[in-house]
């Protein structure tokens, strides 16, 4: 099987170009995201068996390794849902007449180019052509942010472009110091490839390699939301259409982090320790996760809400890579899945709430449990669960990060982390559970679902959220093996 | 040739200071066809070193996407998009302008204690010209935050990816063609996405002043 999973978005948003009906229109999302699925699983299989594989084609610039297919699969598992949820959603703000039939094929268009970027964000193995695909992705995805074109959604996506892209830009910086670095180590072709600096890793020249760091950090961060490079997150998941919020806030900014990570393996590598990157990467998480409490704390808006809480999720991944052991690591990639997951359930639920009450107020909502018997129940434990409550993934993979801090010696760390986290817990319950229960002054909202099939698929990732936490798939434990491996060098 | 390309670098950092000092958009937008058209002169006089030296044309290809894009198609654009909206002196900054060129200058010196660090790799003369065009990266940061108009803030990203690049031409020789095109690429998209969403501001805002994007908050 060749490599496909670029080829099927490009060749969906072709097809979306031709079709006027939104009826062909749906179908064709369907069937791309499907296709995307069973590509990706047959890749998964042959990267669990084979480990990581190289293409021959275009000068060898597809590379996928058990990292790389882990995001990846977050990022087509999360378009499948939404791409089925985006069905009803969109039928409904038709229905509501918030948007024309005719702003379907842009929505898909988007979306796709969207996926498309992405997909190719994780299968290069050039970090020059891996910023250009992550810098796409702020381009493909700014008139998704705006794409009520209200004077709401038109300021996220300004500050949404205008700091994502300078953000990226400082991380280009980071590139071309990460290219002096190799000058005379690597020839000039292979100056950007990560495996080939990665093998060489040692004789990189450290003081530039570690200035190249910091710049990847602080312009790869931006756009993974850590603090305090953040701003532009909470306005951009708020505003958006919620099945894209989902897509932002599960999938973009894993790839992100996914380019720090990659940076990071290659710098520890020459540095022979994590002692520098470590300091970087727990101060940024610390930060994050406090930046993120405080503002859950006093919240009135569900969606800001739940995009603050992302903060905070990043926030632990980064501090999990900063920690750096093999359980760390571990923990910090299944948080990855687990939390994106998860959060994308919470905003595809938020979602049909929004289109249900029509406000993103959470003192203006009550009842919902009452209003949306499904989509309100899995909002309510999706909450317990992001909270990091047990039985829920989010649990298992927060244990595990908390437990390498207590036994990596950072124990001041862990018992700061533990606090923040009850802190966000406590937040948590305290916005958002008014709104599950107590009557409406005004009863003219009617009982139940209004986006059925997509109800449907965020039932399944509740059901997948909660037997993630009680057991693990053998072959997702051997994949993140694989790619603690690789993140380790062992 | 190679005393071109150092005049040319300290040229290129002048402009920035030069934009800086500039208060009228349609100012700006000239000031960046001059420093665009110094880039590609660069990268002009450095394509043929190269075509001469190793027979390779990737930095040729460059300078004339440079002359397409930068000095001809972007500034241009950004003349329509403006003759759109309001037309208005830039009279609302954050500081007076000699404040600004003094940080300006103070962001040189930073950047000069910064890169002593790469010393150990590249030769003096060579770090002499990164300093210039490390520097317009940062005066173009600091642009965008002195201007309060949307379209200032397009020029800034504009002078930071120019600061790039010339970063990137000097540090490394060319990246491989391929990085350069992808650039190219992301960057002409990026200038259309921002040119369209200055249009949707003005209709919704009746102004592109950002200091009105302050709804949304905590």
């Amino acid at each position: 099987m060749g490599f496909i999973l670029p080829i099927i978005p490009v060749i969906t948003v072709l097809l979306l170009f031709l079709t006027r009906k939104s009826f062909l229109q749906h179908i064709i999302n369907l069937l791309a995201s499907g296709l995307l699925v069973i590509g990706a699983l047959l890749l998964t299989y042959k990267v669990v068996n084979e480990g990581s594989i190289r293409y021959g084609f275009l000068g060898g610039i597809f590379y996928v390794d058990a990292l790389s297919v882990i995001v990846l699969d977050i990022v087509i598992i999360i378009g499948l849902v939404t791409s089925i949820y985006s069905v009803g959603y969109l039928q409904e703000e038709i229905r509501q007449e918030k948007i024309r039939p005719g702003q379907i094929k842009r929505y898909y268009l988007l979306m796709y180019s969207f996926i498309f970027t992405m997909v190719m964000a994780l299968t290069v193995n050039n970090l020059g052509l891996m910023w250009i695909a992550i810098e796409a992705t702020t381009l493909a995805s700014a008139f998704l942010v705006g794409f009520d074109n209200n004077k709401y959604a038109l300021e996220a996506a300004w500050k949404y472009v205008i700091i994502c892209s300078v953000g990226i830009a400082i991380a280009f910086l980071g590139i071309i110091l990460f290219y002096l670095s190799a000058r005379g180590v690597l020839s000039e072709s292979a100056a950007l490839d990560w495996v080939a600096l990665y093998e060489n890793a040692k004789s990189l020249q450290s003081p530039v390699l570690r200035l190249a760091f910091i710049f990847i950090l602080v312009g790869f961060g931006t756009k993974a939301g850590l603090a305090p490079m953040h701003t532009w997150l909470p306005d951009a998941h708020s505003q958006a259409p919620s099945p894209i919020s989902a897509l932002l806030s599960g999938v973009l900014l894993n790839s992100a982090m996914y380019g720090i990570i990659r940076a990071l393996t290659i710098v520890n590598c020459n540095l022979e320790n994590n002692i520098f990157t470590g300091r970087l990467l727990l101060a940024i998480g610390i930060l994050s996760i406090l930046t993120a409490a405080i503002f859950i704390m006093t919240q009135r808006d569900y969606k800001r809400l739940l995009a603050y809480s992302s903060i905070e999720h990043m926030g632990i991944i980064a501090v999990a890579m900063g920690v750096f052991t093999p359980l760390a690591v571990f923990g910090g990639l299944l948080h990855m899945i687990n939390h994106s997951l998860t959060k994308s359930m919470l905003f595809l639920s938020a979602g049909n709430i929004l289109q249900k009450f029509n406000t993103m107020q959470i003192s203006k909502i009550k009842g919902v449990l009452k209003i949306l018997p499904f989509s309100g129940t899995a909002f309510l434990l999706g909450l317990f669960a992001i909270a990091g409550t047990p039985p829920f993934s989010i649990f298992s993979s927060e244990i595990n990060i908390i437990v390498a801090l207590f036994s990596g010696g950072s124990i001041w760390i862990g018992v700061v982390l533990v606090l923040l986290l009850a802190v966000v817990f406590a937040g948590i319950v305290a916005s958002l559970f008014r709104m599950f229960y107590g009557e409406r002054e005004q009863e003219t909202l009617q009982p139940g679902e209004i986006n059925k099939v997509g109800t449907g698929a965020i039932v399944v990732l509740l059901i997948a959220i909660t037997l993630g936490g009680l057991f693990m798939p053998s072959y997702v434990i051997e994949l993140i093996y694989q790619a603690q491996g690789l993140i380790l060098g062992i | 040739m190679l005393e071109f390309v150092k005049i040319l670098s300290i040229l290129i950092l002048l402009s920035a200071f030069v934009l800086m000092g500039n208060k009228r958009i349609n100012s700006y937008i000239e000031t960046f066809r001059a420093q665009s058209l110094l880039i590609a002169l660069m990268a002009g006089i450095n394509g043929i070193i190269m075509l001469k030296t190793e027979g390779r044309f990737d930095l040729l290809a460059v300078c004339v996407l440079i002359l397409v894009l930068k000095v001809i198609y972007i500034p241009g654009l950004l003349h329509r998009t403006y003759a759109h909206v309001k037309y208005e002196v830039e009279k609302d900054f954050i500081l007076n302008i000699p404040i600004l060129i003094s940080v300006c200058s103070a962001l040189v010196v930073f950047t000069y204690f910064c890169l002593r660090t790469l010393s150990s790799i590249i030769p003096n003369s060579i770090i002499l010209q990164l300093v210039n065009s490390v520097s317009v990266i940062w005066i173009g940061l600091f642009f965008m935050i002195s201007r309060k108009k949307a379209i200032g803030q397009i020029i800034g990203f504009l002078v930071i990816e120019n600061g790039l690049f010339v970063t990137t031409m000097l540090g490394t020789e060319g990246m491989p063609f391929i990085v350069d095109l992808g650039l190219f690429i992301d960057l002409i998209t990026a200038i259309l996405i921002m040119g369209i969403l200055v249009f949707r501001i003005n209709d919704q805002f009746d102004s592109i002043d950002t200091d009105q994007l302050n709804k949304l908050k905590g």
